[in-house]
């Protein structure tokens, strides 16, 4: 039981267990991201491209530090995660921008 | 219990990976994500370019009550950190705490998924119903989709944490769980842009 210890501890020291602590920055980090495009549309004032700016910056934002942190896609040994991910994507702004600028156009 | 002295005896440092098959799970998993995002994708097509055909029906303006959505984007945000403290738990090889992050995230997510019953049911009583517009049909299909994949993700760890009670945290249910964990932050990645899209943006006149 005493040397499983040892040994144990042995691999915590070679490969370090990460703490919540990076985890806890991106969810406030969310948070903070998703209040601004809240607060954006409640208050109402500034003119309709720019709110559609802003919602759209924090929206993609916040996917992109979801991604990296929450689902380790900055991590070692990925690139074909996101290969994958990236063709989804391409498809998904063709069909947006054909539907929306070609389809009632 | 002899899935305690397999914890703390030889399970290799993030299990999830240790085996090919495992990695080959994970890899194979990033690939039916962006399959995913293309079914997302072209219902979010479809709602943008529908969302001004209400006919007679009640336009997103008047019908989308922002604090409804706030507290549902809220609910669904900090599950999807609970299921990232699962996974660390894993990490740590700790089976208990692994489990009650994981009871905590599918608690988390059936009161999202009741929270969205609750808002189709008022919007049906608003005269919201599928078929009343063109809006209305691809609104529920894109925000009813995302619904079903939650109901989805509630049932799949759900049965995790039975297999994981039973059998413990071994090599061949570390990848499982990594996997879920995985489609549970998709999930959120999902709604970010549903928030963003449909109720945030139907909100700006």
């Amino acid at each position: 039981m005493a040397s499983n210890h040892g040994a144990a501890e042995q691999r915590t020291k070679h490969h370090k267990v990460e703490g919540p602590k990076k985890h806890v920055v991106a969810f406030i980090f969310s948070i903070l991201l998703t209040f601004i495009a809240f607060a954006t549309v409640i208050s109402g004032e500034i003119n309709k491209d720019f709110i559609y700016v802003i919602l759209m910056g924090t929206a993609f934002l916040q996917v992109f530090v979801q991604m990296a942190f929450w689902m380790h896609m900055k991590d070692r040994g990925h690139t074909f995660a996101i290969i994958g991910i990236l063709f989804g994507v391409v498809i998904v702004f063709t069909a947006v921008i054909m539907a929306e600028y070609w389809v009632w156009w | 219990m002899s899935a305690h002295t397999h914890v703390e005896g030889q399970l290799p440092h993030e299990p999830e990976k240790a085996t090919l098959e495992g990695r080959n799970k994970v890899l194979g998993f990033w690939l039916f994500l962006g399959g995913e995002t293309v079914l997302f994708g072209t219902l979010f097509a479809a709602y943008l370019s529908l969302r001004d055909q209400v006919l007679e029906g009640p336009t997103a303006n008047h019908l989308f009550d922002l604090m409804l959505v706030a507290i549902a984007t809220a609910i669904l945000l900090t599950s999807s950190l609970t299921s990232v403290f699962a996974i660390q738990a894993m990490h740590q090889k700790n089976v208990k705490s692994l489990i009650g992050w994981l009871i905590v995230t599918v608690v988390l997510g059936a009161s999202f998924l009741g929270l969205e019953i609750y808002e189709f049911y008022h919007y049906v009583h608003e005269g919201h119903g599928f078929t009343t517009s063109a809006f209305s049909s691809s609104f529920y299909t894109l925000v009813g989709f995302h619904g079903a994949h939650v109901l989805f993700g509630i049932v799949w760890i759900t049965l995790l944490i039975i297999q994981l009670s039973r059998k413990g945290l071994n090599v061949v249910t570390a990848p499982k769980v990594y996997v879920a964990g995985m489609y549970w932050h998709f999930i959120d990645v999902v709604w970010v842009f549903i928030f963003t899209v449909v109720y945030l943006m139907g909100k700006v006149v």
